[in-house]
């Protein structure tokens, strides 16, 4: 059964079409590069599988189910900006994803902040901003979910970090699960991706696997990206 | 989840409230002090410091009941409507719970404030005249009132504490509804929601005042005299007549901010 799929998804805000008649079906163990420019429509998509927009009309499906209560336990989303409580102390986040979340493995999320040095006694608001974007992807890829959505999950953080964010999510999914990761910066995702999924102006351009993209247009993701969407 | 989502609801209000109390506490011993006698010495520092002290206990009175209105406002908006909108929002909850375990929580800590806010006047009078003054002319005045209107002080003091509380819960949910159907809008989110709130309020008065005036002389008044004077209704049965009107007509009251709000959240619901 596919995890995510769309069918003639379109929402509006206002007049302005955010996504117009999006068709499309995400597989189980694919890492899906969500990929467009800025304003294309990729943090609406997420959010609409979230369930934190409606759709003006069409249908998305997480796991053959409408977004709500049922598929929040399925899927495990890291929004664009930070958003964890920053009140809490790390323990006490762990304790609330652990509370809501049956396949949040806290063993996993501990080994990885024991990893970084992050004190579980430390509250989020005395960490720095990149610090709290770590905390906020190791709760997200602690849990064994079904769908993994993340939302530029490398936008606005350094080289090394973003090295660090990609082997964390390549070394934490479950293999039966699907990943969609939204971003602009292709060339360094790229080397994670399975398929990707252009979508510019709230439209499907294109989806593929990178593997046909290189056998067949005998190019690189990032090269056909530029070609696309050039301006 | 609704239990979890309380436990957690506590933990994030109980660190800013609970202190709050333990303020209030310790400012009602120090006006004791003031009131037990630094008020009346000849020391001008000991007469200073005793009016700062009773300064400070009232103060902590105002605080700790603004603050039991702020929280109760400030968790609604920054927890569901705001950045960590995205964490709660996608829990597996129900926008039902998610909307009781703040009300709930909101209403405990309305509740407690009162108990704290009447503990600390304790506190304050203690060991002076006063207190036991005050404790006579409330025993008298229940005493009378069971005597002549036999049992049912008890049951007015129960009716009138439960229109209490229910006007506590439909006043979060004025604030939740206005909060919702303001953040529904794609720009000036809080701008809306102020406006919504006087919105809201103004259309309950003009409601209000229509039913007042043309309940009046109408059909369903008559019916009403009709009742007193056929079945000798005692004016106390119609004091407890009143007050389940007021209850019920709070529960509806609260009932349509409960669906406004649950429906905004679950339909137009809007981060950004």
């Amino acid at each position: 059964m596919a995890v995510l799929e769309c069918k003639a998804l379109t929402k509006n805000y206002g007049h302005t079409a955010a996504l117009d008649g999006v068709d499309f079906i995400i597989e189980p163990g694919r890492i899906v590069g969500l990929l467009g420019p800025n304003g294309s429509g990729k943090t609406t998509l997420i959010k609409l599988a979230n369930g934190l927009l409606t759709p003006t009309s069409g249908e998305i499906l997480v796991c053959g189910i409408a977004p709500g209560k049922e598929s929040h336990a399925l899927v495990s989303y890291l929004p664009e900006r930070t958003s964890i409580p920053t009140w809490m102390t790390t323990n006490q986040l762990l304790d609330f994803y652990q509370d809501f979340y049956a396949d949040f493995r806290r063993d996993a999320a501990e080994e990885m902040l024991q990893h970084l040095n992050i004190q579980p006694k430390q509250q989020i608001k005395q960490m720095s901003k990149g610090t709290r974007e770590k905390v906020q992807l190791i709760v997200t890829m602690s849990r064994a979910a079904k769908l993994y959505l993340l939302d530029e999950p490398i936008g606005g953080v350094d080289p090394a970090t973003r090295d660090y964010i990609l082997s964390t999510i390549i070394g934490n999914y479950d293999p039966e699960a699907a990943v969609v990761i939204s971003t602009h910066l292709i060339s360094d995702v790229e080397k994670v991706l399975d398929d990707v999924i252009f979508i510019n102006q709230g439209r499907v351009m294109l989806q593929s696997s990178v593997d046909q993209i290189r056998e067949e247009k005998g190019m690189s993701v990032d090269e056909l990206f530029r070609e696309v969407f050039k301006c | 989840m609704l239990r979890k989502l309380l436990k957690h609801e506590f933990r994030a209000t109980g660190r800013i409230m609970l202190p709050l109390y333990l303020i209030l506490l310790a400012t009602s011993i120090g006006a004791n002090f003031s009131t037990r006698g630094l008020l009346e010495t000849d020391l001008k520092v000991l007469d200073l410091l005793g009016g700062l002290l009773v300064m400070a206990f009232a103060v902590a009175i105002i605080a700790v009941c603004v603050m039991s209105m702020v929280v109760m406002v400030q968790r609604f908006y920054k927890n569901l409507l705001q950045d960590e909108g995205y964490v709660m929002m996608t829990l597996p909850v129900s926008v039902h719970q998610q909307v009781w375990s703040k009300l709930i929580v909101s209403a405990v800590w309305f509740a407690l404030t009162i108990v704290m806010v009447c503990l600390a006047g304790l506190i304050m009078a203690v060991d002076i005249d006063i207190l036991e003054g005050i404790g006579e002319v409330f025993h008298e005045i229940f005493q009378h009132v069971t005597a002549y209107y036999a049992l049912n002080g008890t049951a007015i003091a129960a009716e009138f504490l439960v229109v209490c509380f229910l006007g506590c819960c439909a006043m979060c949910l004025h604030f939740y509804t206005a909060l919702a159907i303001g953040h529904s809008f794609s720009g000036h989110k809080m701008a809306w929601s102020v406006a919504w709130y006087f919105i809201i309020q103004f259309a309950v008065q003009f409601v209000g005042g229509m039913l007042v005036v043309l309940l009046d002389e109408s059909w369903l008044h008559h019916l009403l005299l009709g009742w007193t004077d056929s079945w000798k209704i005692s004016g106390m049965a119609a004091v407890h007549f009143g007050m389940c009107v007021l209850i019920v007509g709070e529960l509806v009251y609260g009932a349509v901010f409960y669906l406004l709000t649950t429906y905004f959240l679950k339909r137009r619901l809007n981060l950004e």
